[in-house]
């Protein structure tokens, strides 16, 4: 097909006979100091606080602070091009990015522009960064599993839809790695996932779009990137961008699962703007209201009533320890307005356990009430089992005597943590994680040598999928271990050991 | 300070907003204590006090205003050299200024006294930004719309900007009123490209399969 350039130039010309230019108004101000990101400004008399502002060239900012003589203003953008004297117009809307279903597979700074080379985002819906939470009476509580695909979270710390699960962690103990799990385990389950990458390395970033990218998780990914060499005011909202995105689609009744990675490093960030701002500081230098920067965007994540379309927004936030400081100031405010923790240790990790998961101080709050029936029978004291098993290792490892009985718990207690290990982006069905944990906790992995679990649960895997498929789509249809389904698998479980034993 | 040393100082450099605030106070004060003392012209001393001695006599002004010599010191220099010539009302203005450290604000204290005076008399400022200067008819119909819409006297401060194209800018106060042919140009364009958006996507979707990649 050609184009024809007469019928471009005749549209272009209606265009602009019609075209009816308006007078525009603004509030203006003018630039009294600039730097580091930030300027202050006088005049803007009506501003409102986190109003958008434009200056010359297009550069975008938003009103932080309403002082008495001047207006503190963030730079979104590069401030050496903004000088002393420049003017700033007021634009009379808060601070948007845009959304919707163009956002998808896409790469986005936090004010929406593509940074991956795709071409523009065509969409013409925006929305405010900052949007109040949604009230007591539009939710519901957290009744539907979000299935990360980890064996070690879906039996022991579940998430629920709608709910806030913390990842917490030292540096290298594979917090990101939980989290591009789960994303990758919402593959076909119509859950809307974004990442949201706040002062990471652009490499790291690079490397999560193509692990995403080559288990085609992207169609059903926005990734949102204010790297570490973004300026501090793109790190502060990024994670506010990308929670307004996810809730376009939650209002509009869809599942949404939002990463904040990680919510410390946007702390810092928050904490440079404060302080250049000249707000006071307070513990560890952060601003006063670090607190509610973390509360307000969290309470965001929500499981929507009925009337509003049942949507809901699943958040997992990530913070950084250093040597495993929990009481520091950050961590202990994100654990305080999570639903509960994903503790991860680097001892565990170096030990070969991986997910580094320490059982004993992750919990989840309200994720039991979301768990499916089948899990919630299996994994009810694998818990207390484990952390059992923990004390006699300990005790174990004295060299004492044992007897036969504590000698078979300690290897159930083996065997059962191997069970537990999980390769990185590996996420398994949840019916194939109640059929391993339920071998491994009636003791069918009893016979096999702790160093061979992992081989041998990938050969029960392929056996069941392969011999026993129709307990399988049971299970996953009802998702509860009814006698009818626990007899055949029990059945199955025999079968495989006995095919175990005869090849030894 | 800052006025009297306008020439080293180019025109995008703003004053202190924090300074600008205490100057606005003192020139009020100053317009209400001048109306108790029944003083009649309160600028007029000020003024020549400025331009005649001490644009005149730079060297007495940088010690007036100098953070070395102290404010008793001052004081005496004042009794000496100014208060035999002026009112005593315009010498206790000064001696204040004096003791409280704020001498150096004398220049701005003016410009702000001068924007009050004119909006007592029911006048406001207004910022004129054209492509060509103004003509005579251009500037009456400004001047007649601006008094039927606001309701005061404006006093027109014309600046000339080519790049606006055509067409005028006004800005009263803090607010800005574009029209000219370089905004409009703007609006335009971000229209087009608008309109453009999903041409160019539907352009895009006749090169890659219907199906999907």
């Amino acid at each position: 097909m050609k184009f024809k350039a007469d019928e471009i130039a005749s549209v272009i010309q209606k265009e602009i006979e019609d075209f009816r230019g308006q007078i525009q108004t603004a509030e203006v101000g003018r630039v009294i100091e600039v730097g580091d990101g930030i300027a202050r400004c006088t005049g803007l008399s009506n501003v409102m606080s986190g109003e958008m502002l434009e200056f010359p060239g297009g550069i975008r900012g938003f009103a932080f602070n309403l002082e008495e003589n001047s207006v503190g203003v963030v730079i979104l953008g590069d401030y050496l091009k903004i000088a002393e004297g420049d003017e700033v117009r007021s634009t009379g809307k808060l601070l948007s990015v845009p959304v919707g279903e163009a956002l998808l597979g896409r790469m986005v700074d936090p004010l929406g522009n593509p940074l991956d080379g795709k071409g523009p985002v065509l969409t013409s819906e925006t929305r405010p960064v900052e949007w109040l939470a949604a009230g007591v009476a539009e939710r519901q509580p957290v009744k539907e599993p979000l299935q990360t695909g980890i064996k070690a979270i879906d039996a022991m710390t579940p998430v629920g839809r709608g709910q806030r699960e913390l990842i917490i962690g030292d540096r290298k103990t594979g917090k990101t790695a939980i989290a591009i799990d789960t994303i990758l385990n919402q593959k076909d389950t119509g859950v809307i996932c974004v990442y949201v990458a706040c002062g990471q390395r652009a490499s790291s970033i690079a490397g999560v779009m193509e692990v995403l990218r080559a288990n085609g998780a992207l169609d059903y990914t926005i990734v949102v990137a204010a790297t570490s060499s973004d300026p501090a005011p793109m790190q502060y909202i990024g994670p506010y961008a990308g929670a307004a995105m996810a809730e376009y689609f939650m209002y509009k009744g869809k599942h949404t699962l939002i990463v904040y990675d990680d919510l410390s490093k946007q702390a810092v960030a928050y904490r440079q703007l404060s302080l250049l701002m000249r707000r006071p500081p307070g513990r560890e230098a952060f601003p006063g209201d670090v607190f509610y920067c973390h509360s307000r965007l969290l309470e965001r994540a929500v499981k929507l009533n009925k009337e509003l379309g049942g949507g809901s927004m699943t958040a997992l936030p990530i913070i950084e320890t250093l040597e495993g400081e929990v009481s520091a100031y950050i961590p202990t405010n994100v654990i305080s307005i999570t639903d509960g923790q994903i503790y991860l240790e680097p001892d565990l990790f170096w030990k070969g356990i991986r997910p580094a998961i320490n059982v004993g101080v992750s919990v989840s709050r309200v994720g039991g009430n979301a768990q499916t029936k089948a899990m919630k029978k299996i994994a009810g004291s694998l818990r207390l089992d484990l952390a059992a098993f923990r004390e006699l290792e300990a005790f174990a490892q004295l060299g004492t005597e044992l007897d036969k009985d504590t000698q078979a718990q300690l290897d159930r207690g083996y065997r059962m943590v191997e069970l537990l290990k999980q390769r990185q982006f590996g996420p398994l069905h949840v019916a194939d994680q109640v059929v391993a944990i339920y071998a491994g906790t009636k003791g069918y992995f009893d016979k096999v040598p702790v160093a061979k679990v992992a081989e041998t649960e990938a050969q029960l895997h392929e056996f069941i999928r392969t011999e026993h498929a129709d307990m399988r789509d049971k299970l996953v249809k009802e998702a509860a271990l009814t006698d009818e389904i626990e007899g055949m698998l029990k059945k199955a479980l025999e079968a495989f050991v006995a095919r175990l034993s005869a090849k030894a | 300070m800052s006025e009297l040393r306008s020439d080293s100082r180019p025109d995008s450099v703003l004053e202190d907003p924090g300074a600008l605030a205490v100057s606005t106070m003192y020139a009020q004060s100053y317009m209400t204590a001048a109306v108790a003392a029944g003083s009649t012209a309160p600028e007029e001393e000020l003024n020549s006090l400025i331009d005649d001695v001490l644009a005149k006599f730079p060297e007495f002004r940088d010690l007036l205003m100098s953070d070395l010599i102290g404010r008793d010191q001052k004081l005496v220099i004042l009794d000496r050299v100014i208060t035999p010539q002026c009112s005593e009302f315009f010498a206790n203005f000064l001696r204040v200024l004096i003791r409280h450290g704020r001498i150096s604000l004398l220049p701005m204290i003016r410009s702000v006294l001068v924007k009050l005076q004119e909006q007592a008399a029911g006048k406001q400022r207004i910022r004129v930004r054209s492509a060509r200067p103004l003509s005579g008819s251009a500037r009456a119909k400004i001047v007649d719309h601006l008094k039927s819409t606001f309701g005061f006297e404006p006093i027109l401060q014309e600046t000339v900007d080519a790049s606006l194209l055509g067409g005028v800018v006004l800005q009263v106060g803090d607010t800005v009123y574009d029209s000219s042919l370089r905004s409009r140009l703007k609006q335009l364009k971000g229209r087009l490209v608008e309109k453009a958006f999903n041409e160019i996507q539907s352009g895009r979707d006749r090169f890659s399969h219907p199906e999907g990649d």
